[in-house]
Formats: C-alpha cells, sequence, structure tokens
C-alpha cells in the first residue's frame, strides 16, 4: 500500500519588531525558518536535492518597515495541538519576532498571498514645516485623479499610478513637530505601491514638510475581504 | 548607550550589520560582570561574523559569570561617514556601549591586509591610535591570530598580543585583569602589562626595544624589563577533544560568508607544505573524536536552526574517521535536512566519492589545489599531488555529473621558471580535453585561480625574496598567452597588494609609521579590491623614507636576525632550513599524521604530541 502523504496546515500570525526593521523579507522569512528548526516542529519539505521548508508568507514586507502583523502557512508532517506547536515555537522566536497567535487550518486552502488584498500602514517622521502645510498637502493627494511614481531598481525603471492602489485618504494626525499618516493600499494580482513610494510622493511632488529620510514606517494591517486573516471561514 | 536614528540607518547600505539583537547573542548586566571584553576582526560584520576563531572565544569568555564578550566589526565606509558626521563613537553589538568603556579590545588579525582598519576602528572609538598614548581607563587593546608570527609591523599600536589559540589563555588574562582590578589597578596600566607578561604566550611589545645596526639592519629585539621573555612560544589545547567547544553561535539576520555550522573536525594539518604558514602554525594535529563531533553537531544544530553544516579543517578530507562521521552526521540528520559540505577537497577519488554522497551543489563546480603548474615545482612546495591524481580525481568528478572546477595555483614560487607558467595553462587545458574525453562533448567550465606568492615568516620560504611587480606582471602575461580555450576562465590577483602584504609579512617596527602615514591618507579595507589604493602607500614610503623593497625584495641570508623570532609557534630554524635545502633539492618530506616525526620540533618543544585516530602509537 503507497504511504498516504498527510499534511497539516498551521497559520501563523507574528510580528517583525523595531530590531528587525533593516532585515529584508527574505531574511525575514530564513530567521522564522531557523526559529521552527530550533522549536523542532515537524515542517514538512519539498522533495529533490534542495528540499525547501514548505512555509508561505502573505506579503513581503519592504526593508525599513517594522509590522504589527506578519502571517505565514506552515505546513507539518504531524498533527500537533496549536497551543503546543505555539509554546514551542515562542521559545525559538528571535527577539524582534513575536507570536501573535496560531490556529490550523481545517482544510488546504488558497495561497495566503492570493488571500491577503489590503495592507494598513502607518508612517510616523518630524514636520520641517507647519501642520498646516502639512494638511494641505494631504488634501491636495487625496484630491488628485492620477499620480504617476517613477520606481526604479537597479534593473529596470517603471512608472506606476499609485492612486488605483489606495483605498482610503490618507490621514494625517499631527502632534507639536510629530506627524503621522495613516494610508490602506490595495493589494492586487497586478501589483501594489510601497508605503514609503506614496510618502515620497507626497513630499516631493505634494509638497508635504517632513522630513521623510527620518521616518518610521510600520504595517498595521493585513486583511482580505475586509477580514483578518485569521478569521477563516470553513 | 548609543541610539542609532532612522535616518542614519535608513541611509546605509545594509543596515543589519549594525543592529546587533541575533539569535544566541548574549547581552549582560554591566554592573555584574567585573571584565568586559570586546571582540573583534578589523573587516565588515559578514566577514568578522564568518571567523571560526573569535566565535569560539565569545563562547568560552561568555561562559564566565565574570565576565561578557561583545561584538563589534568594522563599519562600512558609508556608515563610517554617518557616525563621523553624528560623533557616533565606535559600539558594541549586544549593549551598544561605546567600545572605549571596555576593560579589553581584541583583534583577530588574519591578514596582513586589514591592519590600517585597526587603526581606523581605534580611532573611531577614540582610542588612542598609539599604546604609548593610551591613558588609565583605556581598553588593553589585544591581538590575536595568525598575523602574531609577526606581528612587529603593528606592535606600536597593541598594548598586548595572544601568541597561539586564544581560548588556551585569555581565561588566565582576564583573571589576571580581574585580580589587579580588584586590588585597586596597582601601578596603572604598566602593572597589569607587567603581571600580564608573565602569562605564558603573552606578548607585550613595549616591554622591548628593537636594535638596528648602522647599516639598517636588524638586529635584536631587547628585552627592556625582567618580566619580558626572550622567546614567546604559541599555546595551544593539548586536548582539543576535551577542551570547551563552540555550541552556540550567533545566527545573523543578514547572511554571512559562512552562513552555517562550523564543525571543527581537527586543529593543525602537517601535510607539510612549504609555502603554507598555517601548516605549521597550527601544529601538531588534533583530532576530535567522533562520538564529540556528534555530540558538538547536535547541540549546534538544535541551538542555531542551521540547515546547512560545514565540516571545517585545514584539510577536512584527511580526518581519520571522516566515512564513518559523514555516514552518522546524514542519518542523524536526515529528517531535519540537514545538507553538509566539506570546504577543502584533496586531489583525490576519494574526496570525490564523499562529495558526490554529500551531493555538494553541482554547479558551483569543485575546488583543488595543485598550487604548481609543473610536478617539479609541485616537489619544490611539497604539494604531493602528481598530475594523474589530479587527472584522476576531476575525472571522478566529471563521472559523476560535476560540469565545473576550480584550480588554484600560485606563482613567484622559488625556483619557478616559464615552464611552470606555462604548466598552469597546459594542466588547465589537460582538463578541459578530460571532460570532452569522457562525455564526448565540450561543456565544461574550468576556473584557473593564480594568487602571488607572498613569503611568509616560519615557513622554509621565510628567507626567500618574492618576485618584483615588473616580474609579476610579466608572469600573468604570459600564463594569458597560453591560456587559449574558451572553456578555461582564468582569474588573477592583483600583484600590488600582495606586494604590500609581502612587506607587512616579514616587516618590522620601522613599518608603523608607514602603517599610520597610509592610514591618515585614507587608507582602509586595502583587502577589498574596490577599496585599495595604492597611492596612499606609495606617499605613505616617501614621507617616511622606508623602501618597501628592502623587505619583500631582499633574498635574507640565513644568519640574519629576523624581526619575528620571538614570537615563535615551536618550531626549529634547523628544520625550515633543512625544508629549504630539500625544496631546492626538489625533494619530498613526508606527513608526520600517521608517519614518523620528520622533526619540525614543536612537539617536543611544547609537550604535546599527535592526535589521530588511524595513527600506530594511538
Ligand atoms: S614534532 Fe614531529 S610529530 Fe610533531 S608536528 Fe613536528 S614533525 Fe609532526
Amino acid at each position: 500500500m503507497a504511504e498516504m502523504k498527510l499534511s497539516f496546515i498551521y497559520r501563523v500570525a507574528v510580528t517583525k519588531g523595531e530590531a528587525l526593521r533593516y532585515i529584508s523579507h527574505l531574511d525575514y522569512a530564513g530567521a522564522i525558518q531557523r526559529a521552527i528548526r530550533r522549536a523542532g516542529l515537524p515542517a514538512a519539505y519539498s522533495e529533490g536535492f534542495n528540499p525547501h521548508m514548505k512555509i508561505s508568507f502573505a506579503s513581503a514586507l519592504a526593508v525599513g518597515v517594522t509590522s504589527d502583523v506578519e502571517y505565514f502557512d506552515l505546513e507539518m508532517t504531524e498533527p500537533l495541538p496549536p497551543l503546543d506547536v505555539a509554546k514551542r515555537l515562542k521559545a525559538a522566536l528571535p527577539p524582534g519576532i513575536e507570536l501573535l497567535e496560531l490556529r490550523r487550518l481545517r482544510k488546504r486552502k488558497g495561497t495566503l498571498m492570493a488571500e491577503a488584498d489590503e495592507a494598513g500602514y502607518t508612517v510616523d517622521l518630524p514636520l520641517t514645516g507647519t501642520a498646516e502645510q502639512a494638511r494641505t498637502a494631504v488634501a491636495a493627494f487625496n484630491a488628485a485623479a492620477e499620480c504617476v511614481f517613477h520606481r526604479a531598481t537597479p534593473k529596470k525603471t517603471r512608472d506606476i499610478e499609485v492612486k488605483q492602489y489606495v483605498a482610503e485618504d490618507v490621514a494625517l494626525e499631527t502632534d507639536g513637530d510629530a506627524a503621522r499618516l495613516t494610508m490602506k493600499i490595495r493589494i492586487t494580482p497586478t501589483g501594489s505601491v510601497k508605503p514609503g513610494e506614496v510618502l515620497s510622493l507626497l513630499v516631493d511632488r505634494f509638497g508635504f514638510p517632513g522630513d521623510g529620510k527620518a521616518a518610521g514606517l510600520c504595517r498595521r494591517s493585513l486583511t482580505g475581504r475586509g477580514k483578518s486573516l485569521l478569521e477563516i471561514d470553513d | 548607550m548609543i541610539e542609532l536614528t532612522p535616518d542614519l540607518l535608513g541611509a546605509v547600505t545594509k543596515p543589519a550589520r549594525y543592529t546587533g539583537g541575533e539569535w544566541n547573542a548574549v547581552r549582560k548586566d554591566a554592573a555584574k560582570v567585573a571584565c568586559r571584553f570586546a571582540l573583534s576582526m578589523p573587516d565588515v560584520y559578514e566577514v568578522g561574523m564568518s571567523n571560526l576563531g573569535l566565535k569560539i572565544l565569545y563562547e568560552v569568555l561568555n561562559c564566565r559569570p565574570d565576565t561578557a564578550a561583545e561584538r563589534v566589526y568594522a563599519p562600512w565606509p558609508d556608515m563610517e561617514t554617518a557616525m563621523r558626521e553624528r560623533r557616533l563613537p565606535l559600539y558594541s553589538l549586544e549593549t551598544f556601549t561605546a567600545i572605549r568603556e571596555f576593560d579589553f579590545l581584541g583583534f583577530s588579525l588574519q591578514y596582513e591586509m586589514c591592519y590600517t582598519n585597526v587603526l581606523n576602528m581605534l580611532d573611531l572609538a577614540e582610542i588612542p591610535v598609539r599604546a604609548a598614548e593610551r591613558g588609565e581607563g583605556a581598553p588593553f587593546v589585544v591581538g590575536g591570530g595568525p598575523c602574531v608570527y609577526n606581528v612587529e609591523p603593528v606592535a606600536d599600536f597593541f598594548d598586548l598580543f595572544v601568541i597561539g589559540e586564544g581560548e588556551a589563555v585569555l581565561g588566565e588574562l582576564v583573571d589576571a585583569f580581574i585580580a589587579w582590578k580588584g586590588e585597586g589597578c596597582p601601578e596603572g596600566r604598566r602593572g597589569f602589562l607587567l603581571r600580564a607578561a608573565a602569562l605564558d604566550g603573552i606578548y607585550i611589545p613595549s616591554l622591548y626595544e628593537p636594535r638596528y645596526d648602522e647599516a639598517g639592519m636588524f638586529q635584536s629585539l631587547t628585552p627592556l624589563h625582567p618580566a619580558a621573555r626572550p622567546v614567546i612560544y604559541k599555546r595551544l589545547l593539548a586536548d582539543f577533544d576535551a577542551a570547551p567547544a563552540m555550541t552556540a553561535p550567533v545566527v545573523p539576520y543578514i547572511g554571512i560568508v559562512h552562513d552555517r555550522i562550523m564543525l571543527e573536525l581537527f586543529r593543525g594539518c602537517s601535510r607539510g607544505c612549504r609555502f603554507c604558514q598555517a601548516g605549521i602554525a597550527y601544529r601538531p594535529v588534533r583530532e576530535r573524536s567522533l562520538p564529540r563531533l556528534r555530540e558538538l553537531a547536535r547541540q549546534m544544530a538544535d541551538a542555531t536552526g542551521y540547515d546547512e553544516m560545514s565540516l571545517t579543517s585545514l584539510s577536512s578530507a584527511d580526518y581519520s574517521c571522516l566515512e564513518p562521521l559523514v555516514d552518522t552526521l546524514m542519518t542523524d540528520f536526515a529528517a531535519a535536512r540537514m545538507s553538509f559540505s566539506l570546504p577543502s577537497l584533496r586531489v583525490d577519488s576519494f574526496s570525490i566519492e564523499l562529495a558526490d554522497k554529500l551531493q555538494q551543489i553541482r554547479k558551483s563546480g569543485l575546488t583543488f589545489a595543485p598550487e604548481a603548474g609543473t610536478q617539479r615545482l609541485r616537489d619544490v612546495i611539497n604539494k604531493g599531488v602528481t598530475e594523474e591524481d589530479l587527472m584522476a580525481a576531476v575525472g571522478a568528478a566529471f563521472r559523476r555529473g560535476w560540469k565545473a572546477v576550480k584550480l588554484y595555483f600560485m606563482m613567484g614560487l622559488p625556483t619557478e621558471t616559464d615552464e611552470d607558467i606555462i604548466g598552469i595553462a597546459r594542466l588547465a587545458k589537460k582538463v578541459v580535453d578530460l571532460y570532452t574525453e569522457i562525455k564526448g562533448k565540450r561543456g565544461v567550465k574550468v576556473t584557473v585561480s593564480v594568487s602571488c606568492f607572498v613569503p611568509k615568516p616560519y615557513t622554509p620560504f621565510q628567507w626567500f625574496p618574492q618576485n618584483t611587480l615588473a616580474e609579476f606582471d610579466r608572469k600573468q602575461r604570459l600564463l594569458k598567452e597560453h591560456i587559449r580555450d574558451r572553456a578555461i576562465q582564468y582569474n588573477y590577483h592583483d600583484a600590488r597588494v600582495s606586494r604590500l602584504e609581502g612587506v607587512m609579512a616579514r616587516g618590522d617596527r620601522r613599518l608603523a609609521p608607514v602603517l599610520y602615514e597610509a592610514w591618515r591618507a585614507g587608507a582602509k579595507f586595502d583587502g577589498w579590491s574596490d577599496q585599495f589604493r595604492e597611492e596612499y602607500w606609495l606617499s605613505a614610503f616617501g614621507k617616511c623614507g622606508v623602501d618597501p623593497a628592502f623587505y619583500n625584495e631582499r633574498a635574507r641570508s640565513f644568519d640574519e636576525p629576523l624581526p619575528w623570532s620571538h614570537t615563535s609557534p615551536g618550531v626549529e630554524t634547523g628544520f625550515l632550513r633543512r625544508e629549504w635545502e630539500k625544496a631546492m633539492a626538489a625533494a619530498l618530506t613526508a606527513d608526520c599524521r600517521r608517519g614518523d616525526c620528520t622533526g619540525c620540533g614543536v612537539c617536543q618543544r611544547l609537550g604535546v604530541r599527535v592526535v589521530d585516530g588511524r595513527r600506530k602509537d594511538g
């Protein structure tokens, strides 16, 4: 009789704290995989010469951005009780990655990547002008019908119409010299925009009086059809 | 505590080099320890974090409840600029404490081209660069690593050096420090240095003075104090198997040069290649037992979560129980999908079979080091590898599916002729043809990498003049002309860097002002080809009136006093002399690992012996 290959999927919510702000998504994923190995969890691996742990992330986070909540799905070869898995993982995660929640999925769903369709961010930065100038800049950005960002990577450059990805008006709070921008950004199968890109448009194109270089960016939420990715409808 | 702001970190490349917080990093409360020891390699994070010696010292020191060891590496020039602009001093990655607040700052000196980085880091740490200018309260600056077998060019910048294996000495050094501090630091800095001088393996450069004759020839390094011994012999672990080992290395967030578990199979290598300093410096061979290695592998895997393990040593394939070890580890870690690698392959088919078993990555290819292009020259350097060995090894590799090999050679070796240089091209072509013959088609990639030979202290070639720049250039061109097959890729080193390395390797204290001037002019990261600027050095030599050729191009006579003879790995000069004579006669010397003692003198001098699982006398 052929051996039945069973797999058990756990969905995990974790943070990416200040200590890890400057770690790339790939290195962040690597840190989590090493933690899973340290925890001694029976992770499933792909076959072949160069086996990979079966783990998938919801959405890559840009370098320089922390996160209140990140999600990944981990496939295991044994159905351990979620509380057990959580306990072992918690003890093995490095400083800066905190375990928020863990659930076992009853059945295999689509990829996490496909489920996530919106991300919320806050951007904290010092003001270099008045609160009034800041409000005007944000209002002008919100009122614009279109706004093109010129994205340049070492390999290629591309023009991106940003407003199609901005789900709600960017909100502004100020407190003395400090400002906080809150934005909701759509994640679509054909692309998205980074919060840092919206920020640089605000500063460069709309005259937002802030020091972009000193900005602290944080992902606050990641949702699918308006719900947390942990709220699973079986 | 040093604080790094987003505007600083956001502006530099790879900010994670500077933010610490890694798994297994040890953070201790400064108020609860009696000694704070900063450990450093004067190179960038990814290189420094890969150094095995420092990882071991980090754990050995942190095992002591009374001591805190922390790490610091050289900031890349963009970070250095940002730090200087903001007046941020050099700090440790564990607790972001200014380095000048530590009791010790230890540098691992792996290669001469890092010296300007030492000066630069001291300056960034706001510690006076010259030891003589350091006041009470400044850290004691300690040097260790392979460069200690001639540290004279940097002697003025260090308070003390550890000769040999650091884990055998540092405990005693820390004990002495804590005792001295507990007594209220009697006689200040010098009081401590005099106490340290009493420890075996510690060299205090300020307790000696060099003497030169009217012609400017080095005469002696004269002790200035009764505590200063004429010769400081290296310390080492006689029982490597029982010695404390690394069990929980720091796991970096970003990729580093050796980003894997390093399982150290043994210390030392006595194959006796005559150009190789490590082959003398780490003698005798001392193996770890299989059960101990198995235990260490398990501890490190559990503590790190790495999925890759390298079986590290100077010549790993020589380990007496390599096959059983590999089988055991592959079974132990099958479920964890651990992959293994052998970093130093021997030129034989046994190595290929093992590499095949380990499924060593095919596309990156296998690396062999024939070192010289003809049998005659390989005999001169005592590289016991024949052309048949090489063909058998690469043939076995091609049959098992490898499509790429890298071949390492040196140029500028003693007795070398143009025929030996052309022999490199000929050998590479034979490897290409062998592939075509075995596979019935072309499609191999052979990389020929040729470095410029740097004669090193405590080798049989320590008296030999290095080739001139013109000679290296001519040989590099000659070889290029003779490599015609497009399947061969030829890489060569910058001879100017090797020439400078040649000056430092056999230099004396008169080079300190040159180093200082070159650093002032802007020299740093000299080992990085994109950062090396020869002009800084040329003007520094000019300004100080020092002729570099005196150090690297001059043939030394056998009776000339050598400025490195007081920091010794224990080898007898007579042995090095005999090996030189044998080199001239192209005569071979056998490995003493499993055979007879060939009389280098290290074991007798240091009261140790070879430990190898297949040695007849056990
Ligand atoms: S003293 Fe003899 S046995 Fe010991 S390392 Fe030297 S040659 Fe080998």
